[in-house]
């Protein structure tokens, strides 16, 4: 795990960096005058809040997905904060991981730049529109904006958990078809160096028009709801476009963060935002995504997939039950 | 390669101001966003628009405001997340060109476009 770091000196300092800060916070501020809850004060809040991004960018790392997809779901379900809020920083944590790892994953061949600038742009769209909508529904409803987002969030989750469950089975290396015209004149193939087999692997992009329109859905729902994307655009990107599973989920990872810039624009222009919330979860996605890369070959993918099946699953009750409680107000005891 | 190396360095530089902030938003006194009022007004489940009337500020603040008054600890933090979702811009800027010079036009162009919508993002323009 420590070669990640060895290799990379200015990221190691920025750990220590962030460590030492939050370590003066804890030991030198006084936390009772800056407020809290539950007996932590704020600062104990932003601490967990950090260490917790890092669980959160590990198990994202390798499970394959963005961080948005257990961030935001967690945050909706089990606090109080604000929606916009949660999916504002919803929207930091899934870009951050994916913006560190950008270059490293450019360098070893794993992200297709290709493939990258065509899903950007209907991400792009569709991020922004997402969260046009969100803000909207947010200022014509009012509280009300909030049960509903919980309520359609939950369902949502348990699809995505369901199709984890069901479509595990992802293609390492997909058959190489014949591509259609369309993929043949944007000359989208390319070859890769595969360390684990020692060899060159070879693909070209299928379905290529279908897949524009799916990113453009990907875009909406990750900018609406401030998840990201990264559940979808790797099934996408293995499954629909036939991209061998190491390139998908490193051309996921640049590709959302292009994709989310635009989107989390909005939510900042409108005060969404608030830095002091979103930097513990920024810096723990930038921490976590390294230690996650790192440890990707020592810990079975199955175990994380269970553990974030599991996430999602209690998530999603938690979201429903309490999208009904602020619709209805009727009080369903769950989790 | 260029795509890569010009977000990496803009990444680490944005953590950067964003630990500063932080710490000066904890340090500072007489600040017009106190770090204790925005955090328990957070805390306390409060909607965007009450943690920013909360605080006194008659509008929500967006980027200008931050850049207006670079002193303070929480701007300072958002200039540096605005840095780092915004790396991207060059970024991609710099990928058209090289897709260009390798004779990739069309995804040369959708770089510029995917640049450019980007910026239209960061104005604040609404339609």
């Amino acid at each position: 795990m420590l070669d990640g770091f060895r290799n990379n000196r200015e990221l190691s300092i920025l750990v220590v960096a962030t460590l030492c800060c939050y370590l003066f916070l804890e030991t030198q501020i006084d936390g009772a005058a800056f407020g809290g809850q539950g007996g932590f004060s704020s600062i104990d809040i932003i601490v967990i809040s950090f260490f917790v991004s890092v669980i959160i960018a590990v198990i994202a790392v390798i499970a394959g997905v963005g961080g948005g997809v257990i961030f935001t779901p967690l945050l909706l379900a089990f606090t109080s904060f604000d929606t916009l809020l949660i999916r504002s920083t919803g929207l930091v944590v899934a870009m951050f991981s994916g913006l560190i790892s950008t270059g490293p994953l450019m360098r070893k061949g794993l992200a297709d730049i290709k493939l990258v600038l065509l899903g950007a742009l209907p991400i792009i769209v569709g991020g922004m529109s997402g969260s046009f909508t969100a803000i909207h529904l947010a200022q014509q409803f009012g509280e009300k904006s909030d049960g509903i987002i919980r309520l359609l969030l939950g369902l949502m989750l348990l699809l995505i958990a369901a199709l984890f469950i069901f479509k595990s089975g992802a293609s390492d290396y997909p058959v190489l078809k014949k591509s259609e015209n369309f993929s043949q004149r944007l000359k989208l193939r390319k070859t890769y160096w595969e360390s684990s087999l020692s060899s060159y692997v070879s693909y070209r992009a299928t379905n290529v028009k279908l897949s524009i329109f799916l990113f453009l859905l990907v875009g909406f729902t990750g900018g609406f709801f401030g998840l990201g994307g990264g559940w979808a655009a790797v099934p996408l990107l293995n499954l629909v476009m036939s991209i061998p599973i190491k390139v998908a989920t490193g051309t996921s990872g640049v590709l959302l963060a292009l994709g989310n810039a635009a989107a989390i624009w909005p939510y900042i222009n409108v005060g969404a935002l608030i830095g002091i919330i979103a930097a513990p979860w920024m810096l723990g996605q930038v921490i976590g995504g390294l230690i996650g890369a790192s440890l990707l070959t020592a810990l079975k993918a199955s175990v994380v997939r269970a553990l974030l099946i599991t996430i999602l699953f209690g998530s999603s009750l938690k979201l429903v039950a309490r999208g009904i409680e602020s619709l209805t107000g009727v009080e369903i005891p769950v989790l | 390669m260029i795509y890569g190396q010009t977000i990496y360095w803009l990444t680490l530089l944005s953590s950067c101001l964003v630990l500063l902030g932080t710490i000066i938003s904890f340090l500072e006194k007489d600040s017009p966003i106190p770090a204790n009022q925005l955090l328990q007004s957070v805390i306390d489940g409060k909607s965007v628009d009450q943690i920013w009337h909360g605080i006194g500020l008659s509008a929500a603040p967006d980027m200008f405001f931050f850049l207006a008054n670079p002193s303070f600890g929480e701007s300072i933090t958002m200039i540096g997340i605005g840095i780092g979702v915004s790396s991207v811009i060059p970024a991609t800027f710099f990928s058209a060109y090289f897709l260009k010079k390798s004779r990739n036009p069309v995804f040369a162009v959708l770089a510029v476009m995917a640049g450019l919508l980007t910026c239209f993002a960061v104005s604040g323009i609404t339609l």
